[in-house]
């Protein structure tokens, strides 16, 4: 770049974040332009948020420094950020449902409330970017889409010079993900601002983004201009090539050094002709909002086998584990356990027909928080420590003694309240359960996030040890790595559906990216 | 996105045990302080009334315990209020928030009237059939609630709460016909709107004690409290009531059906504010009727046994003393009259009390869960 140049907008320079041993960002530069909009690329856990939170000043860095428009600034606190000119239109929507547009546009002003005001800045912002957003409505009443588009005017409303998208189309349908960008465009090209867009979806960073910078284990891998670049090298960058990416895990610990040169894990790829002991038929399962959350999903999972569904975050994961701990009904299609249907959100039909469940978010469904690791580890059947209807304490002792124990669960006993326990010894506890009542089927979700290193490794354990028993798993992750690490077979969810199928032996890591991606392959 | 390592938390026994012992003191500090203070407010409140605090104090201990009979007359109060305050931690329990007792009560206490009628007879069956009755009842209009929210979605915190409103009209109107409650003319005197008094042979046994005499109603009521409190705690129904109160969504995967369990919840909360309504019903007291329904008759036990519950904060075994304080506050405000200040100030006292004995618990409560989310997730 001349020295005549306009300085760049934002100049993010050797950024680096660190929570205990785990490297949020590493050494991260970014250059932002005027005019431009910049493509952010990376898997889950990939470090994107947190460059982002860092910006926009949610959370302060541990080393580097940060230049808006050539100067240098510390940003404490999404006032400061606010104040530079800086706003982000969040992945998660802070609206209040009951709220109109305007009341949830104009929440957190300070000082006298000008609702006529109010109203026609929104009217002004949704004529000049299309957005077609009527200031009366009440929020609950919108799609998610147009929620979005709220979100937008929220952040626009302030004029920012330097906007953030964070993951925004993670709850639009194609269409609204289309007009999205089409607004995106027009920010740019019209007002001269700087455009990040954060994502992890192959297809619409090609398509709407100037350039690309490519995130991999809190390090930037890649950065490359858009046009030019084929979908390919982006999911090759993105995932990471084979060699490097074992080699950095058996470093790790989580795996043996020889795993890397010798896997086992091929070894037990399960015969076609098995009856599959849990079956899953064009389920489909809709949302709030109307949204298709599984669409027509076909799903077969054998005795002894480990298959893994691997995908971007947000692409039926959550629904597909919640349709099998009896959470949500189904719009249509069936779930066949041992060869049984299952009546699908009937309360305990699941685990009563041999599905053990750990769930994505354990508080959610795996555990009672106010209740003791005792009870918790009999919360699906009391019955192997009841008498007629009666607890018996001291065999319900003496089980818990049993599995505290067999799975290493560090707490100060059986009466020792869920809440007191480390999540890596919650989650012990919800295995030890769901492994205690001999499943036929095991559904893990994301078993391992948030634990250390330690505890991943004996999360992987268990799962592989339970397939060589002859359980049905199946290992719902967005952590491609421990997919490729234990599945003897990987699926691909893209939107709710399975769309792509590969056998251990057969994995070719850029057909896989480009699937989760969503690109045709 | 970015998952960060969760913050452990120390579980040592030690650390456990040392826990233990400053969470005991500190309970007593809170409660002590906050007790004290409503107490300095009440004599505060007599004082400025144009009383002075020694005699009414003297005369609410008079009137609940120190005069001859008067504790039997508080055990008597203390009754229905134990019982409508059990029904109330069942649903708790739940995760319901049942506050229609009021209704339920006067509900039970009306069915109590008219099928006892019906049945006639006299003897230990015909008492029964009166108690249960009075169950009946109040578990009907609960049920309304329970169709409402399990059907429609209504929320019952609503629902049971305008269900009190109706339950007075309706027995107010039951009350007006001599073919639903109203007594027949010879029966009524020159009063309207009251009802026969219950056959003698329909009543509840009294028995006395050092002179005191009260309904033998009380024994049942702690029996029921040892029970709802053991249910609760060692029952496999329990523990899954327990786990529906707690986390509904783990249950709904452990297979407990929230339609099944909360609605029974709300049957048993419901039937317990009826018995509570038959017990004052067939139980005899002159502050519950004498043997009569009339209109108001549930003379606000309901509103008070839901305080109790709330004061011993869901569990069964507190709610035997806690009924028998706020019973003695009403026992006892009846004396306090003759000290020439307004009897009513004792519903403020009570009012003041309750606020009292909230206040700790909802402290603690605030910082536990505080200190249990910093301790689990840091997620974002």
């Amino acid at each position: 770049m001349g020295a005549s140049a306009p300085a760049p907008a934002v100049e993010l320079t050797g950024i680096t974040k660190k929570y205990g041993a785990v490297v949020a960002c590493g050494d991260v530069d970014l250059t932002l332009h005027r005019g431009r909009i910049h493509g952010i690329l990376g898997e889950n856990g990939a470090g994107k948020s947190t460059l982002m939170k860092i910006l926009i000043g949610l959370v302060l860095p541990d080393s580097g420094t940060i230049a808006v428009d050539g100067k240098r600034c510390t940003i404490h606190d999404p006032i400061d950020a606010a104040r530079l000119g800086i706003g982000m239109v969040h992945q998660h929507f802070s609206l209040i449902d009951a709220l109109t547009v305007w009341e949830n546009v104009a929440l957190g002003d300070a000082g006298r409330l000008d609702p006529q005001a109010v109203r026609s800045r929104i009217g002004e912002i949704s004529d000049q970017y299309g957005l077609g957003i009527e200031p009366d409505a009440r929020v609950g009443d919108l799609t998610a889409g147009l929620r979005q588009r709220v979100e937008i005017i929220k952040c626009l409303r302030r004029d920012p010079s330097i906007v953030v998208f964070d993951e925004p189309t993670s709850v639009l349908t194609p269409d609204e993900s289309l007009q999205l960008f089409a607004a995106l465009r027009h920010v740019v090209a019209a007002e001269n601002r700087a455009v990040v867009l954060v994502s992890h979806k192959l297809d619409e960073v090609l398509a709407s983004t100037d350039e690309i910078t490519i995130m991999r284990q809190g390090r930037v891998v890649d950065r490359r201009p858009t046009a030019g670049t084929a979908a390919r090298q982006l999911a090759t960058a993105m995932v990471g090539r084979e060699v490097s990416l074992r080699a950095e895990r058996a470093a790790l610990g989580v795996i043996a050094v020889d795993d890397v040169a010798h896997d086992e894990t091929a070894e037990h790829e399960v015969d076609d002709s098995v009856a599959p002991a849990l079956s899953i038929r064009d389920a489909t399962v809709i949302g709030a909002g109307g949204v298709r959350l599984l669409d027509q999903l076909d799903l077969d999972v054998r005795p002894g086998e480990i298959v893994g569904v691997a995908g971007v975050e947000g692409n039926g994961q959550r629904a597909l584990g919640d349709l099998l701990s009896s959470l949500v009904r189904l719009q249509s299609g069936t779930v066949m356990a041992g060869g049984q249907q299952v009546a699908a959100g009937r309360s305990g039909a699941m685990s009563r027909a041999g599905i053990a469940v750990i769930p994505e978010d354990r508080h959610d469904s795996g555990c009672v928080l106010d209740m003791t690791v005792a009870e918790n580890l009999v919360l699906v059947n009391q019955r192997r420590v009841a008498r007629r209807g009666v607890i018996d304490q001291a065999a319900l002792n003496e089980f818990a003694l049993r599995m505290i124990a067999d799975f290493g669960i560090q707490c100060s006993g059986p009466d020792a309240p869920m809440w007191s326990l480390s999540g890596g010894n919650q989650q012990r506890v919800v295995l030890a359960r769901e492994l205690s009542d001999q499943p036929t089927v095991l559904v893990a979700a994301q078993p391992t996030r948030g634990l250390d290193v330690g505890a991943i490794e004996y999360m992987t354990e268990r799962l592989r040890a339970a397939a060589q028993a002859g359980v049905a798993v199946l290992l719902i992750s967005s952590e491609l790595e421990e997919i490729i690490d234990i599945a003897t077979r990987v699926v691909v969810i893209h939107r709710g559906r399975i769309v792509g199928e590969m056998a251990h032996h057969e994995l070719d890591l850029e057909r896989l990216g480009l699937l989760m991606g969503g690109a045709a392959a | 996105m970015t998952d960060m390592p969760e913050t452990s938390v120390s579980a040592s026994p030690v650390a456990t045990n040392v826990a233990r012992g400053t969470r005991i003191t500190e309970w007593l500090t809170l409660y002590s302080l906050s007790v004290l203070a409503a107490l300095v407010l009440s004599a505060m409140l007599v004082e400025t009334t144009g009383g002075s605090w020694r005699p009414v104090l003297s005369a609410l201990i008079d009137g609940s315990v120190r005069a001859p009979g008067r504790w039997g007359e508080t055990l008597g109060a203390a009754t229905p209020l134990l019982l409508v305050a059990l029904g109330t931690v069942i649903s708790a329990k739940a995760g319901l928030v049942n506050i229609g007792q009021e209704g339920q009560l006067l509900i039970g206490s009306a069915m109590a009237t008219y099928l006892g009628f019906l049945v006639g007879g006299s003897g230990a069956f015909s008492v029964i059939v009166v108690l249960l009755a009075g169950a009946l009842g109040g578990a009907l209009w609960a049920g309304i609630a329970g169709v409402l929210k399990y059907w429609r979605g209504v929320p019952e915190v609503l629902s049971t709460l305008l269900l009190v409103t109706i339950a007075g009209q309706a027995v107010a109107f039951g009350l007006r016909y001599d073919w639903l409650l109203l007594a027949p003319q010879a029966n009524r005197g020159n009063r309207n709107q009251v009802s026969d008094q219950v056959a003698e042979g329909n009543r509840v046994p009294r028995v006395t004690v050092f002179g005191n005499e009260f309904p033998i109603a009380v024994f049942i009521a702690v029996a029921l409290a040892v029970f709802v409190a053991w249910a609760l705690a060692r029952t496999v129904w329990g523990f899954r009531l327990r786990m529906l109160g707690r986390n509904p969504r783990a249950a709904q995967r452990a297979g407990v059906s929230q339609t099944r369990y909360g609605s029974m919840a709300l049957l048993l909360s419901g039937a317990f504010a009826g018995f509570a309504g038959a017990a004052m019903l067939a139980g005899g007291g002159f502050a519950f009727g004498n043997y009569r329904l009339v209109p108001g008759f549930s003379a606000n036990i309901g509103w008070t046994g839901l305080l109790v519950a709330l004061v011993a904060r869901e569990k069964a075994l507190v709610a035997i003393p806690v009924a028998f304080v706020f019973a003695g506050l009403r026992t006892g405000s009846g004396f306090v009259g003759s000290t020439g200040v307004e009897g009513r100030i004792t519903d403020v006292i009570q009012g003041l009390l309750v606020l009292a004995l909230l206040i700790p618990p909802a402290v603690i409560f605030i910082r536990d869960r505080r200190r249990a989310r910093s301790a689990t997730t840091a997620r974002t």
